[in-house]
C-alpha cells in the first residue's frame, strides 16, 4: 500500500478527486441539460415553408386553339426534355406526325391526376386529336401539370424550400450524399472518430486554418438547425455532443430526410434556396425524381459551398466539382464506369437566368401577394407550405413581355428619344370570370421594383369618354348613337372661380357630328357638351358602376381627369366587355395545403352593374374607333373578319400613352409614358396603341360577339341628321338602337319623310 | 361602305327588327312613344327632341331586308348542353360536375363548371348551371347574376330564359324576397307561350 507522507501531496489529490467528481457531476447535468434541448428543439423544429405559387394549368382538349409548336413551348417551359422514347414522366417525343407526352401526375385542386402517355396531334389552327398511348383511347380533355412561378414568404425571413421525403428522392440522392460528405453515415453515432482524426492530420499540415470538416452529416445537420457559423472549439464540442444526442432520439432515416430539406443550396438575391426539392427547380426547372445522374452529382457537389460553386457564376469550377463527385459515385459504385462517362460529357444543364419565379414574373406575384393578404396571416403564409393556384397564363404573360420588350425602343427611335426613357405597363383579363392572365409593371419586365400596372396613378385621359356617351346612351329618350352632338367651343367657370376652355386635340372645330363618330374621332368638345348635359354625377356613377374607386366629380373627368392605374382600367373595360356585368378581377383560383387537401377556391363574383342596351351601344362605337376612328392603325395587324372594341387615350401634352381595347375573350391595357411625367411626344395611337394591336394578335384573341340584346334592334339612318333613311338617301348606315327608342322621324332625303301611302295609319295612332 | 355588305351585316337582327316593329304597333295604340324634349340648347337630339306628338313610324324601313316569314316555325329550342352543341371537352366537365352535384359536393362542381366556361365562355347553358350550382350553395346574389347572365347569353332560347327565371324566382325565395320571387315566376310564365308556340 502506497502511504502518500506529503500532506500537501494528499490534500492535492483529495482536491483533484473532488473536482473531478464534482466536474463529472457537473457534466453529465450540462448532458442532461443538452439532451433535453437537442430534443425539444429538434422536436420544435418547423420548416420555413413558403407558399409555393403555380400559374394557370393548360387545359388541353380536341378544338383547343394551342398548335404543336405551342404546346412544345409550353413543355420546355415546364422543363419536360425532348428525348427519342419516352422515359419516364417529364419527357416527351416528336413523332412523324405526333407529338407523345409522359405527362407528370399532378394533385389538382379536384382531383388526382395520375402520370399518363398521351399522343396530340394538331393543325395550324390547335390541336385535332389526343389519344391514350398503348391504348388507342381518345381524350376529351387533360391538364399539363402547373408551372411553378414562384414562392410567398415573409418579409423577414428570405429562407425558400419545397419539402420532400426522402421515400420520394431518386435514391442515387441520398446515396450520393452518403459517399460524399459522410462515407460512414450508417454506422457511426452521431460523430466519425476517423474523420476527425483525418481532418486533424490534414489541418496539421495546413498549417491550422481549419479547412477539413470531419464533421457527419449529423453534425452538420445540428450545425445549420442550431448553432452558429462561428468556427471555434468550443462550438466544434458542442456540436459533436449534440450529434451524439441526436442519434439517441433521432432515426438515421430522419436525420437523412430532415438534412436534404436543411442544407442551403443557393442564393436568388435575398431569398435562400434550402434543400434539395426547391434546388432541383431552381437550377433545372425540374422536380428532383426527374434529374440525371450528372445533375444529382452537381447539386450533391456544390452543397460544400453554394457561393464559390455557384454554377451560374463558376461553370468550369462547377463541372470539375460535379465530376469529381461523379467519379466517387463510380468508386461506391452507385453508376456503372460507362454511365459515368456518359454523365460526364453532359453539359451541366442548368436553367440560364433567374429561374426562380418571383424573379420570373415580379408584376404578378405582386398582385397576387396583395390579393392572398388579408386571407391568411402572414405566418401561415411563410411557413405552412400552402399551394396557391393563380389565374396567370404563361403564354398571355409570353406574349405581353414579348411585345412591350420589342415594341418600345421602336417608338423611342419614332421620337428619337433616348434608349431607356419610356416606361410601360401592361395587364390581360379574360371577358369573362375576371381573370387577370398576365401583368407587366415595368419594361425591364423580370425587374422586382415599382410596379407601374398596379402603383402607377395617372391620368387615363380619352379612356374616360365611352362612359360618358354610355351616360347618355342609358337615357335612349334623349341620345342615341345617331345623336347631333355640335362640336364648337365651350368655356366653363369652375367652382374655385378658373375657367376651363378645353380643346380638341387637332385643335380644330369639326361643326355637326353624330355621337358615335364623336366617341371614334375623340373630339372633346362634344364630349364635353354632352357629359355636361347629362350631368357629372351620370358619369361618375357609370364608371363607379364599371368598378372604378371614387371617381372625381368634375366636368374635367368626361377628358379623363382620373387618376388610375392600369389594372384599374383592365377592371372598368372588363365590365364594358362582359355586356355590363362587373367582375372584380381575380389573380387566386385555389388555395391547397401542403398535402395536397383544399383549402379555399375563390370563386369570381358577378353583378349587373351597367345597362346591358347601352353597353351594347356604346361598343358598338368603340369598334368605330378601330374601325375608322383615331385606332385605326390596329385593322393592318388584327386578323381580318374579326371585330374588336377599344379606345385611345392621350393626356395634356402627351405624357400618358394609352389604350385599352378588348374582343370576345380578351381585355388588354397598355400604358406607354416617363416616370418623370415628362411628354412623351406620343398620343394613344402612337404609342400604346402599337403594341395592344400587336398583343391582341399574338394572343390570338377571338373578335366581339356581335349578338344584340333582345332590346336593341337596328335601323337604317342618314347620319348626317340622325334621321331614317330609306332608298331616297345616299350614304347611309345601318345602326344599333334601343328598340323602345328608335328614331321616328324620316330625313328630308327619304321617300317615305313625304307623304307616304301609309300615312293613314299614322292617322290612326295619331 | 356600300348598303349591300351593310345589309348583309345586319342579317342576323333582321328577324328582331321585324318583330320589334310589329310589337311597337300593337304597343303605340295604347301607349305612344312619346318623349319629352328637352332643351338645352347645347345638344341636338333630332330623332325624338323635334317631333314628340309622331308615334313610332309603321312604315316599312325600305333598306332594311324583308323579314322572312315568320310562319310558325317548328324549331324547339335546344334544352341541354350537348343539344345546344356544347364541345367534348366541356361535356367531360359537366359530367364531373353532375357527379360532384350528386356526391353533395357543390363547390367542387362549381369548380368544373367554370373550367368548362374558361373553355365556352359565352355558353349560356353553363351560366345556367353556374347559378343552379350557387342556388345550391345558398348563394343568392350569385345565383341571380349568374342567371341574368344566362337569359344575356340565351340568343332568344325562350325555354332556358323561363328556367333562369323560375331559378332567380327560387334566389330571391332563398333571400326572403318573396314579392320579387313572385314577379320572377310571373316572367317565366310570361313566355310559356312562346315556347309552346316553337315546339314541334
Amino acid at each position: 500500500m502506497i502511504r502518500i507522507q506529503s500532506p500537501l501531496l494528499r490534500w492535492l489529490l483529495i482536491g483533484l478527486a473532488i473536482s473531478v467528481s464534482v466536474g463529472v457531476v457537473a457534466f453529465a447535468l450540462w448532458l442532461v441539460q443538452l439532451d433535453k434541448e437537442v430534443r425539444v428543439r429538434y422536436a420544435g423544429v418547423k420548416w420555413v415553408l413558403p407558399a409555393q405559387v403555380y400559374a394557370a394549368p393548360m387545359d388541353l382538349y380536341p378544338g383547343a386553339p394551342i398548335t404543336v409548336p405551342d404546346l412544345r413551348r409550353e413543355l420546355d417551359r415546364l422543363g419536360y426534355r425532348l428525348s427519342d422514347e419516352l422515359s419516364g414522366p417529364g419527357t416527351y417525343q416528336m413523332a412523324v406526325d405526333e407529338l407523345r407526352v409522359d405527362i407528370r401526375a399532378f394533385s389538382f385542386w379536384d382531383s388526382q391526376q395520375q402520370e399518363q402517355r398521351v399522343a396530340f396531334k394538331g393543325d395550324a389552327s390547335g390541336l385535332t386529336a389526343i389519344r391514350a398511348m398503348g391504348s388507342d383511347r381518345s381524350i376529351d380533355l387533360l391538364r399539363l401539370d402547373p408551372m411553378l412561378i414562384g414562392s410567398i414568404y415573409p418579409s423577414h425571413s428570405a429562407e425558400d424550400r419545397v419539402l420532400v421525403k426522402l421515400d420520394e428522392v431518386p435514391p442515387l440522392l441520398p446515396a450520393t450524399l452518403i459517399q460524399v460528405e459522410d462515407r460512414g453515415f450508417e454506422d457511426h453515432f452521431g460523430v466519425s472518430l476517423k474523420g476527425i482524426l483525418r481532418a486533424a492530420v490534414t489541418n496539421a499540415f495546413r498549417g491550422g486554418a481549419r479547412k477539413q470538416g470531419g464533421s457527419t452529416i449529423t453534425q452538420q445537420l445540428i450545425k445549420n438547425l442550431f448553432l452558429s457559423n462561428e468556427q471555434s472549439y468550443a462550438r466544434k464540442i458542442r456540436e459533436a455532443l449534440m450529434a451524439i444526442l441526436l442519434e439517441r432520439h433521432v432515426s438515421k432515416h430522419d436525420i437523412l430526410e430532415a438534412y436534404l430539406n436543411e442544407v442551403w443550396l443557393g442564393q436568388d438575391g435575398n431569398r435562400a434556396i434550402h434543400g434539395f426539392g426547391l434546388a432541383s427547380q431552381f437550377y433545372f426547372n425540374k422536380p428532383l425524381n426527374e434529374l440525371r445522374p450528372a445533375e444529382i452529382a452537381l447539386l450533391v457537389g456544390i452543397a460544400k459551398g453554394p457561393t464559390v460553386y455557384n454554377p451560374r457564376r463558376f461553370p468550369d469550377r462547377v463541372r470539375d466539382r460535379r465530376d469529381l463527385v461523379l467519379q466517387l459515385m463510380t468508386d461506391g459504385g452507385l453508376i456503372r464506369e460507362d454511365e459515368r462517362e456518359v454523365e460526364a460529357l453532359s453539359p451541366l444543364g442548368v436553367q440560364n437566368g433567374k429561374a426562380g419565379g418571383v424573379e420570373r414574373y415580379p408584376a404578378f406575384i405582386d398582385l397576387v401577394r396583395r390579393q392572398i393578404k388579408g386571407l391568411y396571416r402572414e405566418e401561415d403564409l411563410g411557413s405552412e407550405g400552402l399551394r396557391i393556384f393563380t389565374t396567370l397564363d404563361p403564354r398571355a404573360q409570353e406574349r405581353l413581355e414579348a411585345r412591350i420588350v420589342a415594341d418600345l425602343p421602336d417608338l423611342e427611335k419614332s421620337r428619337q428619344l433616348k434608349t431607356g426613357t419610356l416606361q410601360a405597363a401592361g395587364v390581360v383579363t379574360s371577358v369573362e370570370g375576371g381573370e387577370v392572365l398576365a401583368m407587366v409593371g415595368d419594361r425591364n419586365v423580370r425587374f422586382p421594383g415599382f410596379n407601374r400596372a398596379l402603383d402607377s396613378q395617372r391620368p387615363i385621359g380619352s379612356l374616360a369618354k365611352p362612359f360618358v356617351y354610355l351616360a347618355a346612351l342609358a337615357d335612349p329618350g334623349r341620345y342615341n348613337l345617331a345623336s347631333i352632338v355640335v362640336d364648337e367651343p365651350i368655356e366653363l367657370r369652375m367652382p374655385n372661380g378658373s375657367r376651363w376652355a378645353p380643346k380638341n386635340y387637332d385643335h380644330k372645330l369639326h361643326g355637326a357630328v353624330p355621337l358615335y363618330a364623336a366617341l371614334a374621332r375623340s373630339y372633346n368638345l362634344p364630349t364635353v357638351k354632352v357629359g355636361l348635359d347629362v350631368g357629372v354625377d351620370r358619369v361618375h356613377d357609370m364608371l363607379q358602376a364599371a368598378g372604378l374607386q371614387e371617381p372625381p366629380r368634375l366636368p374635367s373627368m368626361f377628358l379623363g381627369a382620373i387618376n388610375a392605374s392600369p389594372l384599374d382600367v383592365a377592371q372598368v373595360y372588363s365590365t364594358l366587355a362582359a355586356n355590363g356585368y362587373l367582375t372584380p378581377l381575380l389573380a387566386i383560383r385555389e388555395v391547397m395545403t401542403k398535402d395536397g387537401k383544399p383549402l379555399s377556391r375563390y370563386s369570381f363574383q358577378l353583378k349587373q352593374t351597367l345597362p346591358e342596351g347601352p353597353v351594347y351601344l356604346t361598343n358598338w362605337a368603340m369598334q368605330k374607333v378601330i374601325e375608322f376612328g383615331t385606332a385605326r392603325w390596329a385593322v393592318s395587324v388584327l386578323p381580318a373578319g374579326q371585330t374588336f372594341a377599344g379606345k385611345t387615350g392621350t393626356t395634356d401634352d402627351a405624357r400618358d400613352s394609352w389604350f385599352a381595347g378588348f374582343g370576345g375573350d380578351r381585355v388588354a391595357v397598355v400604358w406607354v409614358g416617363r416616370d418623370d411625367n415628362k411628354p412623351v411626344g406620343l398620343d394613344g395611337a402612337a404609342g400604346a396603341l402599337r403594341i395592344w394591336g400587336r398583343l391582341m394578335r399574338d394572343l390570338k384573341a377571338r373578335g366581339l360577339d356581335l349578338t344584340a340584346p333582345a332590346e336593341v334592334v337596328d335601323a337604317v339612318i342618314d347620319p348626317q341628321t340622325g334621321l331614317l333613311a330609306d332608298e331616297g338617301c345616299s350614304g347611309t348606315m345601318i345602326m344599333p338602337f334601343m328598340a323602345d327608342a328608335l328614331p321616328t322621324r324620316y330625313a328630308d332625303c327619304a321617300n317615305a319623310g313625304q307623304s307616304g301611302p301609309l300615312d293613314w295609319l299614322k292617322d290612326i295612332f295619331r | 361602305m356600300n348598303l349591300h355588305r351593310l345589309a348583309a351585316n345586319a342579317r342576323q337582327p333582321r328577324l328582331a327588327t321585324a318583330c320589334v316593329l310589329l310589337l311597337t304597333i300593337a304597343g303605340c295604340a295604347t301607349a305612344p312613344a312619346t318623349t319629352t324634349p328637352r332643351t338645352t340648347g347645347e345638344v341636338v337630339t333630332p330623332p325624338t327632341a323635334s317631333s314628340p306628338a309622331q308615334p313610332p313610324t309603321v312604315v316599312q324601313p325600305p333598306l332594311l331586308p324583308e323579314p322572312e316569314p315568320k310562319a310558325p316555325v317548328a324549331v324547339e329550342y335546344p334544352k341541354t348542353l350537348a343539344a345546344a352543341g356544347a364541345a367534348a371537352p366541356v361535356l367531360a366537365l359537366a359530367r364531373q360536375a353532375e357527379q360532384s352535384r350528386a356526391a353533395g359536393q357543390h363547390e367542387a362542381a362549381l369548380g368544373q363548371w367554370q373550367r368548362a366556361l374558361r373553355i365556352e365562355p359565352r355558353n349560356a347553358f353553363l351560366w345556367h348551371e353556374i347559378a343552379s350550382t350557387h342556388l345550391s350553395l345558398q348563394h343568392a346574389g350569385q345565383a341571380e347574376s349568374s342567371a341574368q347572365k344566362s337569359t344575356s347569353l340565351a340568343r332568344g332560347n325562350l325555354w332556358l330564359e323561363a328556367e333562369n327565371w323560375r331559378l332567380i324566382a327560387s334566389a330571391r325565395r332563398l333571400a326572403l324576397d318573396t314579392p320579387g320571387a313572385e314577379a320572377a315566376l310571373a316572367r317565366a310564365a310570361s313566355l310559356s307561350p312562346g315556347i309552346a308556340a316553337s315546339a314541334p
